[in-house]
């Protein structure tokens, strides 16, 4: 059972990845056969940037569990922790105001879009459908919110500015010899 | 005409109150669709209609590609070459780290990621030879911004989409800048070390850079497959990125035998939240700009602009100090997504072509990486060389200005950015 809780902690990141290697592997097969075989698969581009939509909202919800969403800081690094981390609820309490508006918001447009239905040009799927990744990902993100400030103010769990890598391994005593801390962590 | 207070008063309270960047847009502009009693079904189709674009997924492919290329080796390989390169004249070691700057920014898109994988091997080499500690630091935290000015470039991904604008059209401009602000680095960097005495002598056997090439030809011909792909009109941008995966995974496991399952389930994961909390803020700021461009809010920028004064380079001196000021704060991908709506057509307006203006954009953006408080690469620096970020920046000041006066020359002449593309047909 624990186990199970443990695995949806990290739920939106395993559906990201599935994502991120279908779209991947579909738009390198496409690559391949145009360059090799000069044919395309009619439905694999509009397959992969509709992967690639879910990945993105799906992906901001890890990112919010991550707490790794990008914010102005310099001022809220002068604070008190305790202060900064009240500063920054009333931030998520508008966020999470946003994202219940936009979900609410998005199951109307589903609604609309199942009674006139718009079909997708080449694999003729119900846009409605599609469009699910609204609810469920501004839902999630809000839940990721709210889970992200129990831990820091209830539990008092300290989350890192994940931009400011602090690492463990010192390499100054290590000249020249290892690069492969940051292997783990690539940086945008 | 209360819509722009509403928007700006929300997006800037919200930032104070530190509300994410995405939601500071999204939040404001949905208030202005509240205050004035409309319908916001608009947003949903933005969220949409803003992520669902087939040049955009260049972005995740290419921090993959990224990812896996430290994993892979590939990085480690090209830092080595630039690092046995180093002659032995004032500031060699520091040249070399400036070159591999640029071969890794050859292959990546990302400004922190070079100053990651270049600093890791050249501040400790760096400080090994009697250079300052945050000296190297700050070379390597400026010249990593190289990254994002040579192609191939997130940061232009993102222009180019924004823009409408030819992404390879971009890629191609991005190279003679590259090399200019490469350049003007090496020059302030032979003065400074000149002046503190920095030699590094011939460090390396001779025959060591044949070896170091001869190891590394996996990793030379990676920008080949990339920029070469693109630049032939073979792949486009994502199409690349996409290749560059799968160049990277069949030499990391078949070659170089070094890329471990480990190494690679960890660069899935970190692209996932990477992107998802970029590309998220590319829905907002859509939502944001479009009320923008609805209320005119260029033109009237346009007007204010022209009403100071009608010389084109005292504009294009106030544009770049804003875009400087603005990248001190601000998270680059996210400057580049609310200011292009804004900024673009008041330059266009003036005249100005959008290549040359999202390349001096991107430029002033690379300067906002080594400039604090918020300068990622910086932040990176200081975390390998154990230094503060208060030092790095006070030894970053003379490469912040160098870069700044390649800027100005830039904007000044743009001929300097158009040239190349133009001499390739785009």
């Amino acid at each position: 059972m624990f186990k199970l809780i443990r695995q949806m902690d990290k739920l939106e990141n395993y559906i990201c990845q599935l994502l991120l290697c279908l779209f991947v592997v579909l738009l390198f097969t496409q690559v391949i056969l145009r360059v090799v075989f000069n044919y395309g698969i009619p439905w694999s581009e509009e397959l992969s940037r509709f992967a690639f939509v879910w990945f993105v909202f799906l992906g901001a919800s890890y990112a919010a569990r991550l707490s790794a969403h990008n914010r102005v800081t310099f001022h809220l690094r002068m604070m008190p922790a305790k202060l900064r981390n009240l500063v920054e609820l009333l931030g998520d309490i508008f966020w999470i105001a946003f994202n219940t508006l936009m979900t609410f918001k998005s199951i109307e447009v589903i609604e609309s879009m199942m009674e006139f239905t718009f079909y997708s040009p080449a694999l003729d799927w119900s846009m409605a459908y599609l469009y699910m990744i609204f609810p469920i990902s501004f839902t999630l993100t809000s839940l990721r919110i709210i889970q992200v400030n129990y831990l820091k103010l209830v539990c008092g769990v300290k989350f890192d500015d994940v931009d400011e890598p602090n690492l463990e391994e010192d390499v100054m005593s290590t000249p020249a010899s290892k690069s492969e801390q940051y292997g783990s962590r690539p940086l945008a | 005409m209360t819509a722009p207070f509403i928007l700006f008063g929300m997006f800037f309270f919200l930032l104070v109150i530190g509300a994410p960047i995405v939601v500071a847009l999204g939040a404001s502009a949905l208030t202005v669709y509240l205050a004035a009693g409309d319908d916001f079904v608009s947003l949903v189709q933005t969220a949409w209609n803003a992520v669902d674009s087939f040049p955009i997924m260049a972005l995740p492919a290419f921090i993959l590609s990224g990812a896996l290329m430290q994993s892979a080796g590939i990085s480690r390989r090209l830092v080595h070459i630039a690092e046995v390169m180093a002659g032995p004249m004032a500031g060699g070691l520091g040249f070399s780290a400036i070159l591999a700057s640029m071969f890794f920014g050859a292959i990546s898109g990302s400004g922190p990621a070079t100053t990651a994988a270049v600093g890791m091997l050249m501040i400790p080499a760096m400080v090994d030879r009697g250079y300052g500690r945050s000296y190297s630091a700050a070379l390597t935290a400026s010249s990593g911004g190289l990254g994002v000015v040579i192609p191939p470039s997130i940061p232009m991904v993102i222009y180019g989409v924004t823009a409408s604008e030819s992404i390879t059209k971009l890629f191609m401009a991005g190279i003679l800048p590259g090399i200019m602000l490469a350049g003007g680095l090496m020059i302030a960097n032979y003065v400074i070390s000149k002046k503190k005495g920095y030699v590094s002598g011939n460090i390396h056997p001779p025959g060591a850079l044949r070896k170091a090439c001869k190891d590394g030809i996996w990793a030379i011909l990676a920008p080949v497959v990339i920029l070469g792909g693109i630049y032939s009109g073979l792949f486009t941008p994502t199409e690349a990125a996409v290749v560059s995966v799968f160049y990277t995974l069949f030499v990391g496991v078949f070659i170089h035998k070094e890329l471990s399952l480990d190494g690679f389930k960890e660069s899935l994961n970190s692209t996932t939240w990477l992107t998802g909390r970029v590309l998220i803020i590319m829905f907002t700021a859509t939502a944001f700009g479009r009320i923008l461009v609805e209320n005119d809010i260029p033109g009237m920028i346009a007007q204010s602009l022209l009403n100071m004064t009608d010389s084109l380079a005292l504009i294009w001196i106030i544009v770049i100090a804003f875009l400087i000021f603005v990248g001190m704060f601000l998270e680059t991908l996210a400057t580049i997504m609310i200011v292009t709506p804004v900024l673009l057509p008041v330059m266009v307006s003036l005249g100005v072509d959008p290549i040359h203006f999202g390349i001096v954009l991107v430029c002033c953006c690379e300067i906002g990486f080594s400039t604090p408080p918020l300068g990622e690469n910086m932040f990176i620096g200081s975390s390998i060389a154990k230094v503060s970020i208060e030092e790095i920046s006070a030894k970053a000041i003379p490469f912040v200005l160098v870069e700044i006066l390649v800027v100005v020359l830039l904007a000044f002449f743009p001929e300097l950015v158009l040239w190349l593309p133009e001499l390739f047909g785009y």
